[in-house]
Order: C-alpha cells, then sequence, then structure tokens
C-alpha cells in the first residue's frame, strides 16, 4: 500500500436549503484517504454521508468558503466545469445503493457509458472490450444484451460496479452499496469490493452497518457534520 | 457519440415521442395542403388571366394609340416578340335576348375589340371557346330558328296539308323544347322535299358545318356580318353545375349563339365630353370561358373596327375648323391597348424593357412631318405593364388571402413550439435521474442539452418528412379524396358498422374484467368508428356532400399542386420551432442540479 495522500477533503462544509429552513450538513468535516487504502465513512441516517462522498467525488459543490477537496494535493472545486466533469469520468468511480442505471439501455450499454462519455480518450470499441470484460469478470456475461428491469439487485449492481470501473477510475465512492440487497447478495457485493482493494483499488465507502465497516482499512464516524475520529492511518 | 444513442433509446421506447411526431406531421400536412391550395388557386386565376391578356401591355386610356399598326409591325421585328396584338376596350351596355317580354335586360359589359387573328397568336382565345360543335339539342333550336325565319319561304313552296303539319310540328316543339328534347331534325326532314330541306339548311351554315360555330368564334363573324363572342358568365342562362359543366337553362333555349345582342357605347371627345351614345346590332357567334369570372361575367368581345366606330376611334378626316371644306389630313384609327406575347425565353419584366426602347425608337422614327403623333412615354396617361402589373386588381385580393392565410396558419408554428415544449418537459421530469446519473458519471451540461435539442431535433426532423409527405399526398388525391367525402362508398359505413360491432364487443368483455381505461378507449372507438358510419349513410342520404363547389370557386377541379417553396418554408420552420420548444426544457435539464437529479422519485 502505498502511503501518498490521494484525496482530502478539508474543512467542509454543506448546507441545504429545505424551504426556507436552512440546514447545515456538514460543519467542519475532514478526510483524507491513502493511495490504495478502503476507507469506511460510518453514520447514522440524515447524518451527511452521502453528501461528503457527493463532496469527495465532484458531484457536489461544498457552501462558500466551506472548504475544498484535494485530489493528488490539487483542489478540484477551483477548477473549470469542464474540468471537474473529466475527473468524475476519469478519476471518480461512484456506486450507488439504488444502481442507477439507465433503464433504456442494455447492461452493457451501461456499462460502456462512462466509456463513450469521455470517448476521446478511449475508442467505442475497445471501451466495449474492457466493459465485456469487466462484466465477465463479475459474472454478468451472459446479461450483456438485458435491460436492467430484467436483472436481479445483486446483478444490477456488479452491473453499476462495472460501470463505475470501466474507465479504470482512482478511487471508487460506493454510497450503501448494498442497502438495497438481502443480506447474501450484499455479501457478494462486499466480495468484489474487497477483491477490487486486494487488486488496488481505493475505495471510500459510506454505511451505517458496523459490520460492514469492519472490512475496510479504517473506519471513520460521521456526526454532527464532522468526522469524529482523527483521519489517522489504520495498519 | 452518446448522445445519438440515448436519443434513438428513448425515441423507440416510449409513446410520448410518436404522439409528438404524429403532432408534428399534422400541423405541417395541414399547413402544406392549405398554403398549396390557396397558391394553386391563385396561379390557376393568374395564368388563367395571362391567356387573354399577353406577356405585356401597352395602354392609353380613351383616347387611343394612333398608328398603332405600324407600331406593332415595329414591335414584331424583334426576335422575342412572338405577336402583338391591338385591343380598342370600353364599357358598353349590351341588350340580352332574354327575358321573353319586351323589357329585354341589359349587361355592362367590358367591350374588347379585337383582330381575332392576331389576337389568337398572343392569347390563348382560340382555345377558349365554350361552344364548339352544337349538340343535337342546340341543332334543333337552330333549326327552329331557321324555319321561323324562313316561313314565308316555306308557305309559298308548301301545300296545306304539309304547310298544317309543319305548323304542328313547329307548335308543338315550341312548347315542349323548352323542357325535354325532341325529335324535331327528322320529323321536319321527313315532310320538307330535299330542295327545301336544302334552302333551310342553308339557311344557318351552323346546321349543316359542325365546324361553322368554333369558326364564326375565331372569326367574329356569321355569315359576314361582325360578331359577337361573350364571356361565359354574361348571360344568366348560363348556370354552372357542381361537377363545374354548364347547362343553358330551359334546355338550351337561351343558348345565346341563337339571338343578337344590341351592343351600345359611349364615345367621349377629345376633351373627355360624352358624344352621343353608339349602337349596333351583333349576333352572338360563341361564348368564352377564360377561368376567371371576373372577366368571364363582363367582356366581350367584338371585331376591333366595330368598338373603332363605336369610341370614334376609326380613321377620321381632319378638318380645317375655319374653313370646313379643308381637309387638313387623316387622324388614324386607335388602338387604346396593344397585348404583346413574348417569347418562351424571356420574362415578361425583360420584355416589358424591351418594350419601353422599342416604343422609344418607334416614336424617334416617325416623320417629323406626321400630323397625329403617339403618346410619349412621359405622358401620364400611357401605361406599359406586364400582365402581372395589368390584373394585379384581380389576384391582388388573391395574394393578400393566401399572406393572410399563411400568417393564420404559422400560429400552428407556435402550436408545435407548446407541444413539444410540454411533452419535452414532461420527458426532461421523467429523465430526471438519468441526467443525474449522466452528471455523475461525467456528463457535461452541454451534452445534456444536446441530447435533448437532438431529441427534438429528431423528432422534429421526422415530424416534418412524415408532414411533408402526407401534405404532398393529400394535395396530390386532394380532388379524389373531394369527390370520395361528397359520395362515400357504403362499403366504407359497413366496414365501420363492422368495426364499431368489434367494438363494442371488446368493451363489454374489458368492463366485466372491471378495466376502465380498455372501457374509456373503447368507447371513444365506438363513438368514432359508428359515428363515420352514420355520417356516411347521412351524406349518402342527402346526395352528397360538396365542399368544393364549382360554381362557387370558378374552377371545376381544386388546385392539385405542392406549392414546394412554402413546403420547405413549412417543414424548416417546423423543425425550428421544435428546437425552440425543446431548448427551454434542455436547459432546465442541464441546470438541474445532479444530487438532487439522482434522489428524484
Amino acid at each position: 500500500m502505498s502511503s501518498s495522500i490521494i484525496l482530502e477533503g478539508k474543512n467542509l462544509k454543506k448546507t441545504y436549503e429545505l424551504g426556507r429552513a436552512k440546514v447545515q450538513v456538514l460543519l467542519n468535516a475532514s478526510l483524507q484517504v491513502m493511495q490504495g487504502e478502503w476507507v469506511t465513512i460510518l453514520g447514522s441516517s440524515g447524518s451527511g454521508k452521502s453528501t461528503i462522498l457527493h463532496l469527495l467525488g465532484g458531484l457536489d459543490r461544498p457552501d462558500v468558503d466551506g472548504g475544498d477537496v484535494l485530489f493528488h494535493g490539487e483542489s478540484v472545486w477551483t477548477r473549470s466545469n469542464k474540468q471537474i466533469n473529466h475527473y468524475r469520468n476519469t478519476q471518480i468511480g461512484f456506486v450507488f445503493q439504488f444502481y442507477h442505471l439507465l433503464p433504456e439501455l442494455t447492461v452493457l450499454e451501461n456499462t460502456v457509458l462512462p466509456a463513450m462519455i469521455g470517448s476521446h480518450s478511449t475508442s467505442t470499441s475497445s471501451a466495449k472490450d474492457k466493459a465485456t470484460s469487466l462484466l465477465e469478470q463479475f459474472g454478468l456475461g451472459h446479461r450483456l444484451q438485458h435491460r436492467p428491469r430484467e436483472l436481479s439487485g445483486g446483478e444490477r449492481q456488479r452491473a453499476a460496479i462495472a460501470r463505475a470501473l470501466v474507465n479504470e477510475p482512482s478511487i471508487l465512492l460506493a454510497d450503501e452499496p448494498t442497502g438495497n440487497l438481502d443480506e447474501e447478495t450484499g455479501n457478494e457485493i462486499l466480495d468484489v469490493l474487497a477483491q477490487l482493494h486486494q487488486d488496488g483499488l481505493t475505495v471510500v465507502l459510506v454505511t451505517h452497518n458496523v459490520e460492514i465497516a469492519a472490512m475496510g482499512n479504517r473506519s471513520v464516524h460521521l456526526r454532527h457534520g464532522a468526522i469524529e475520529q482523527p483521519a489517522t492511518l489504520a495498519q | 457519440m452518446y448522445q445519438t444513442l440515448l436519443t434513438s433509446r428513448y425515441l423507440t421506447s416510449r409513446v410520448i415521442p410518436l404522439i409528438a411526431v404524429g403532432a408534428v406531421a399534422l400541423c405541417v400536412a395541414l399547413v402544406i395542403v392549405i398554403v398549396s391550395v390557396m397558391s394553386g388557386f391563385l396561379n390557376m386565376v393568374q395564368s388563367s388571366g395571362r391567356t387573354l391578356m399577353g406577356d405585356v401591355i401597352i395602354t392609353y386610356g380613351i383616347s387611343g394609340i394612333p398608328h398603332y399598326e405600324q407600331l406593332i409591325q415595329h414591335l414584331e421585328k424583334d426576335e422575342k416578340v412572338l405577336a402583338a396584338s391591338p385591343v380598342v376596350d370600353g364599357w358598353g351596355l349590351l341588350r340580352m335576348p332574354y327575358p321573353d317580354s319586351e323589357a329585354k335586360q341589359s349587361e355592362t359589359v367590358q367591350v374588347w375589340g379585337i383582330d381575332p387573328s392576331s389576337f389568337a397568336k398572343v392569347t390563348s382565345f382560340d382555345e377558349s371557346f365554350q361552344w364548339e360543335t352544337p349538340t343535337d339539342n342546340q341543332r334543333d333550336w337552330l333549326l327552329f330558328d331557321a324555319i321561323t325565319a324562313n316561313k314565308e319561304l316555306l308557305r309559298s313552296n308548301m301545300n296545306d296539308e304539309e304547310w298544317n303539319s309543319l305548323v304542328e310540328i313547329i307548335s308543338n316543339a315550341s312548347r315542349t323544347m323548352n323542357y325535354e328534347s325532341g325529335s324535331l331534325w327528322s320529323d321536319v326532314q321527313a315532310i320538307l322535299d330535299v330542295p327545301l330541306w336544302n334552302t333551310v339548311l342553308g339557311s344557318d351554315e351552323r346546321l349543316t358545318n359542325s365546324d361553322a360555330l368554333l369558326e364564326q368564334g375565331l372569326t367574329l363573324s356569321q355569315n359576314g356580318r361582325d360578331g359577337i363572342v361573350s364571356g361565359l358568365h354574361v348571360s344568366e342562362g348560363n348556370v354552372r353545375q357542381k361537377d363545374g359543366t354548364y347547362q343553358v337553362i330551359r334546355n338550351d333555349f337561351w343558348w345565346l349563339p341563337r339571338y343578337e345582342g344590341t351592343l351600345t357605347m359611349l364615345p367621349v371627345d377629345s376633351q373627355g365630353g360624352i358624344i352621343e351614345p353608339e349602337s349596333t346590332i351583333l349576333p352572338f357567334v360563341n361564348e368564352f370561358q377564360s377561368g376567371v369570372f371576373m372577366i368571364d361575367e363582363s367582356r366581350v368581345f367584338v371585331p376591333i373596327r366595330v368598338s373603332q366606330q363605336l369610341l370614334h376611334l376609326d380613321e377620321a378626316e381632319i378638318i380645317d375648323e375655319d374653313d370646313p371644306t379643308v381637309v387638313l389630313g387623316i387622324d388614324p384609327a386607335r388602338a387604346t391597348s396593344i397585348i404583346i406575347r413574348g417569347s418562351e425565353d424571356i420574362s415578361a419584366e425583360s420584355l416589358q424593357s424591351r418594350i419601353v426602347q422599342m416604343y422609344d425608337a418607334f416614336i424617334a422614327q416617325l416623320p417629323s412631318d406626321t400630323i397625329v403623333f403617339p403618346p410619349m412615354r412621359n405622358d401620364p396617361g400611357l401605361s406599359i405593364h406586364t400582365w402581372e402589373e395589368q390584373q394585379r386588381s384581380f389576384t391582388g385580393p388573391i395574394e393578400k388571402e393566401r399572406e393572410l392565410m399563411r400568417t393564420l396558419f404559422s400560429i400552428v408554428y407556435l402550436v408545435v413550439a407548446a407541444l413539444i415544449l410540454s411533452i419535452f418537459w414532461s420527458i426532461v421530469f421523467e429523465k430526471t435521474r438519468d441526467i443525474g446519473i449522466l452528471r455523475s458519471i461525467g456528463a457535461s451540461r452541454g451534452s445534456i442539452v444536446w441530447i435533448f435539442l437532438q431529441y427534438s431535433l429528431v423528432v422534429g426532423v421526422i415530424g416534418s418528412g412524415l408532414g411533408l409527405f402526407f401534405g404532398w399526398l393529400i394535395t396530390k388525391n386532394i380532388n379524389a379524396i373531394h369527390s370520395g367525402m361528397g359520395n362515400p362508398p357504403l362499403s366504407v359505413a359497413i366496414g365501420a358498422f363492422v368495426i364499431t360491432g368489434c367494438i363494442a364487443i371488446y368493451t363489454i368483455m374489458k368492463s366485466r374484467e372491471g378495466q376502465l381505461l380498455p372501457v374509456v378507449l373503447g368507447s371513444l372507438g365506438l363513438i368514432t368508428s359508428g359515428g363515420l358510419g352514420a355520417l356516411i349513410l347521412f351524406i349518402r342520404h342527402i346526395g352528397g356532400l360538396v365542399v368544393w363547389d364549382a360554381s362557387v370557386y370558378y374552377f371545376a377541379i381544386i388546385p392539385n399542386e405542392v406549392d414546394w417553396p412554402s413546403s420547405i418554408v413549412t417543414v424548416l420552420g417546423a423543425i425550428l420551432f421544435c428546437l425552440l420548444g425543446a431548448i427551454i426544457p434542455a436547459a432546465k435539464a442541464a441546470d438541474t442540479d445532479p444530487v438532487k437529479a439522482l434522489r428524484h422519485e
């Protein structure tokens, strides 16, 4: 495992407006993620776990003067929109609780989609080969031309992981990836993630399940809008 | 590109875009059919008018153009001038043969004195005659007239028995021929001996020569007398039928070539004052139809010398005012207009420019001792116009109507835009989570906009393309559709009722299953197909429906040429408004917060 910091959230603040009320979800959350590390963010519902993942992944912007996200030491949120899109497309792989596959596309098309979005660097045919290879690796070789609605929950989540990996990102951000699955299927997904981590992928996983948190290198608690335990290297 | 993939999947996996395509196609087809019919109507009016006007017209109001024959010779030297013909026109009163009483009706007519042979070269005068050969019934009427005209001769050459038989035949014919065709020809031939029969026939060339009617129209003369050809709607005896043909009322009794008319015109002096009216009696030799109602209802043609005499525009001596016995010279005959036909390879506007130059050259070459000069070009009374300019008063209102229709139907574009806006608004709402997913995997805002713009572009192009196709199909077959609507076949009604029965059974079955949607759809189908069947039976019951009544619209057929320039503009406009309708939802989609979008249910 490399000891360099790949991703860092510094003093992150995020406020949402719910009607007239303003809700401060993150008050001052800081987190460092090392290259090749599996960090689990634990927290109860509404504690801001998903929000911090969105900020780290360049999907949501912190408040003004609400801290910054650094990728390899460089600020993410001071980049242009085009650079942030590129960051999401190439460096980050998102896996969501509800899979979020596009219902009109086949499993293969869903998987290859990030490569097509950033197609200036990858040809479509090689991206398809890569996607097919990933899907076969995850046991979905026979499901390539199926629509997401024709798949089970576990198969959909594996397809979503394949999609997240097709551009070979630096970090996988998983938001309650087993939250919508039964225990057995959830374990299968966790096995997949564990294997990916073992292969060197940096994983940041959000969950409220302490048992899942135990699978990572270290876990941190998000409480009252801040990371309670100091972000220290584990093991 | 992934946008193309998504667009194609969105298009093929939902019903909404198909509805949008159908709606755009319907709007485009509607505009194309309406504008094409209006444009076709205008073109038919214009081309019909042109056939009676030539390409360029030189006009000099009331006092006319002297030396017009030389001017015509001068113009015809130009290779681009096919023919030129003089016209003496003015308004007159034409005493008609009807009604039966002594108080005959007079029509106000626009009299065109023409030289028939050159006039036919400039216009399609020779193709515009309504009567080419008399029908058997019309020939019987001509025979009836010939016997009446020769009754003295016949009486003196027939014995009492024969004469009484003839009188009885003629008396019966005068009572019955107003209502039904008879056998006058064979009845009379049976009792007249050959020489007498030939004498009767010889009194009217039209009885023996089937081409005489047309020839008399072409020469504006009958048995050496000057004749008159009148527009088909000048006479109230001609009644247009729903199928566009004409019937002469009272079974050809008021067929105009049987009669003479008294033409009265008002000549004016050089100061514009009115001189004593001049009248002449002329036989009607034929009738013409130009296709333009305003011409057909008022114009009559007479030989040019007749109108020159009636308007005092014929050749006259110029008398010394101080000594009336001294003749100073000859005031040449005049023509109020000269109409000119150009060759096919020159536009009316180009020909007009050449005519202007030739007119100036003609005046310049006249001998200096010429007593009466044609009007100079700076004379405000002189005009040299193209046929379009000349008949703008006819076509102007129709053009304005077309533009009005085009403007009104442009509202359809707004309908298209509103339709696309609402459909895409709902699509963007429905696809909000997809937008969030795409943003989470790196899609830019611009690419999100492009997905929906491309989507609307495809809807616009396919919808407009289909609209163009259906517009073309409907316009091309509009007369068949019209006649089908007018006389719908019984088989269609039966088919509609069979479908109604099937839908009724289906609806009843579904209603027992407690499903509401199939019942609603079935009920709508029942109303539509049952209503269609009932409507067809009703139309058949009332003897057919005529929407485009030829007796109202002047033309027997509905114009069925597609106005391609307008159609292309319509198609492009519909595509543009599809894009405009989609741009607001597309921008909304791009502005969607990806995190909120991902939480969208």
